[in-house]
């Protein structure tokens, strides 16, 4: 036997390992009820892009009385299943109403709509992402359907660069959400802009009632995540009296794998504290 | 468990493929060692930013049976430790694994394959020191379990021979969620690893 048909069969051993290492998680796909699901697209007039929504309604949704909460996710083509499926568990697990879950899928580039200043050619477009949100997207919603219009009813869910979203609305426009689910926030981002932004608005901010939960992975360690998190959450904490907030670190978990464990635990705080 | 005890099935059926090329021409005695340390140095696979500093000890009571202990040190994100106002003031990690595995021979070299089983310790602080804020630190230490599958090469017919091994992580398992992107922690921690073993008997 030559020794290069050797080496081949060992590396093609290695990568069979390997792939089926990896693939063997992702059997699982989550996918909500299918006819409490709605679905339509909306065009928007700052950017130009046209985001696909996705609305995940609670079980015996009420369209004549009640009012309900929503919680807007981002990355919402990843991430609406999980989160839609979440709500449904929790709120029956408390005993709580349910809300609405509203998904913003991409219509740009993720790193375009997330990121509050422009840094590169493909970053800087949150202020046109976020008059879309605030102009056209919630007014569309509380057209369609029962929810809550006050901010204390709104809540905004993001993680990475949709975690550096969230905190950069909750620095410039507050009054739009009253609860933000900030997970592995890249507040690193442009030198801590958001947290410079969050500096400048703080006087007008602090007072107003908050609900704020943090969630970071504990294998994050790239040398960029856990202080300014840290300094963030500590600053909210010091600065604004009417603030409900908490944060977890998920053990042993990376940036990704993180994630849903935080949802599940924001979610929870959210359902159990909300304003 | 139940996936962790699957692949160390799928690794041994697999392993026949090797053997089946291998054992025709295998019968060296030549390449047989009973005890070796292997030191080496390597990489992380997310994108090479960690550097290892590892050694193994391979003892094999038997022709085909193996034991081992593998030591790690590692300096992690050695390259970027001062980003956007964000000073690393220091982040390792040190792991220790046993394990025990069963090795192939080839011609000139032999192929070992490894059940890994240990603990890992990380510590890491990051400082933020924006002056536009109060400086705050940050930092973690943990100590978790650390298992995997491992392949070790070696090559050479000598006292001294050319190692390389792979560590593939199998802790944190993900828990919750359907993207592979999720095991991100793992897929960042597979290890390779070069360096040069000695025979000691």
């Amino acid at each position: 036997m030559k020794m290069q048909s050797v080496l081949f069969y060992t590396m093609r051993m290695i990568f069979i390992v390997v792939k089926a290492t990896f693939l063997l998680t992702s059997c699982n796909e989550e996918t909500f009820t299918p006819n409490l699901t709605e679905e339509f697209t909306l065009q928007s007039t700052s950017n130009d892009a046209t985001y696909k929504i996705k609305v995940a309604l609670p079980d015996h949704y009420d369209s004549t009385v009640k009012l309900y909460g929503t919680v807007y996710v981002l990355d919402g083509e990843e991430n609406f299943d999980f989160v839609a499926n979440q709500c449904r568990e929790l709120s029956n697990a408390q005993s709580a109403d349910n809300v609405i879950v509203v998904s913003i899928g991409y219509g740009n580039d993720r790193s375009i709509d997330y990121t509050p200043t422009k840094v590169s050619a493909i970053t800087g477009g949150a202020p046109q992402f976020l008059e879309f949100i605030k102009n056209q997207l919630i007014p569309d919603m509380e057209q369609r359907y029962r929810v809550d219009t006050t901010r204390n009813g709104r809540v905004i869910l993001g993680h990475s660069y949709g975690g550096l979203f969230g905190a950069y609305v909750f620095a410039t426009n507050n009054k739009l959400f009253g609860n933000y689910l900030l997970l592995s926030p890249s507040l690193w981002y442009d030198n801590e802009i958001a947290m410079s932004m969050e500096k400048e608005n703080r006087a007008a901010n602090r007072e107003r009632k908050q609900l704020v939960f943090m969630g970071i992975g504990e294998a994050e360690n790239a040398g960029r995540m856990q202080a300014p998190f840290e300094a963030f959450y500590q600053i909210l904490k010091k600065n604004y009296a009417a603030i409900q907030i908490a944060k977890n670190r998920e053990k042993n978990l990376g940036h990704v794998g993180s994630k849903d464990a935080n949802i599940i635990l924001g979610l929870q705080y959210y359902f159990e504290h909300r304003l | 468990m139940k996936t962790f005890l699957s692949l160390s099935f799928l690794l041994f059926i697999l392993s026949a493929n090797v053997i089946a090329q291998t054992e025709s021409s295998a019968n060296k005695p030549l390449l047989e060692r009973n005890l070796t340390i292997e030191p080496a140095i390597g990489i992380h696979t997310n994108f090479g930013t960690d550097l290892l500093i590892t050694n193994l000890v391979q003892w094999n009571p038997t022709r085909r049976l193996s034991l081992a202990a593998h030591s790690s040190y590692n300096i992690n994100n050695i390259a970027q430790r001062d980003f956007n106002f964000i000073k690393t003031e220091y982040n390792y990690s040190l792991n220790q694994k046993f394990g025990v595995g069963r090795t192939f021979y080839a011609k000139r070299s032999s192929h070992s394959f490894f059940v890994m089983g240990g603990v890992k310790y990380t510590a890491f602080k990051e400082t933020l020191y924006n002056p536009d804020f109060d400086k705050v630190s940050s930092s973690v230490s943990a100590i978790s379990p650390d298992y995997g599958i491992m392949y070790s090469l070696k090559k050479g017919v000598k006292n001294w021979f050319f190692s390389f091994r792979m560590y593939i992580p199998l802790y944190p398992w993900p828990t919750k969620g359907s993207n592979i992107q999720y095991i991100d922690a793992n897929r960042d921690n597979i290890a390779l690893e070069a360096g040069i073993g000695v025979k000691i008997k």
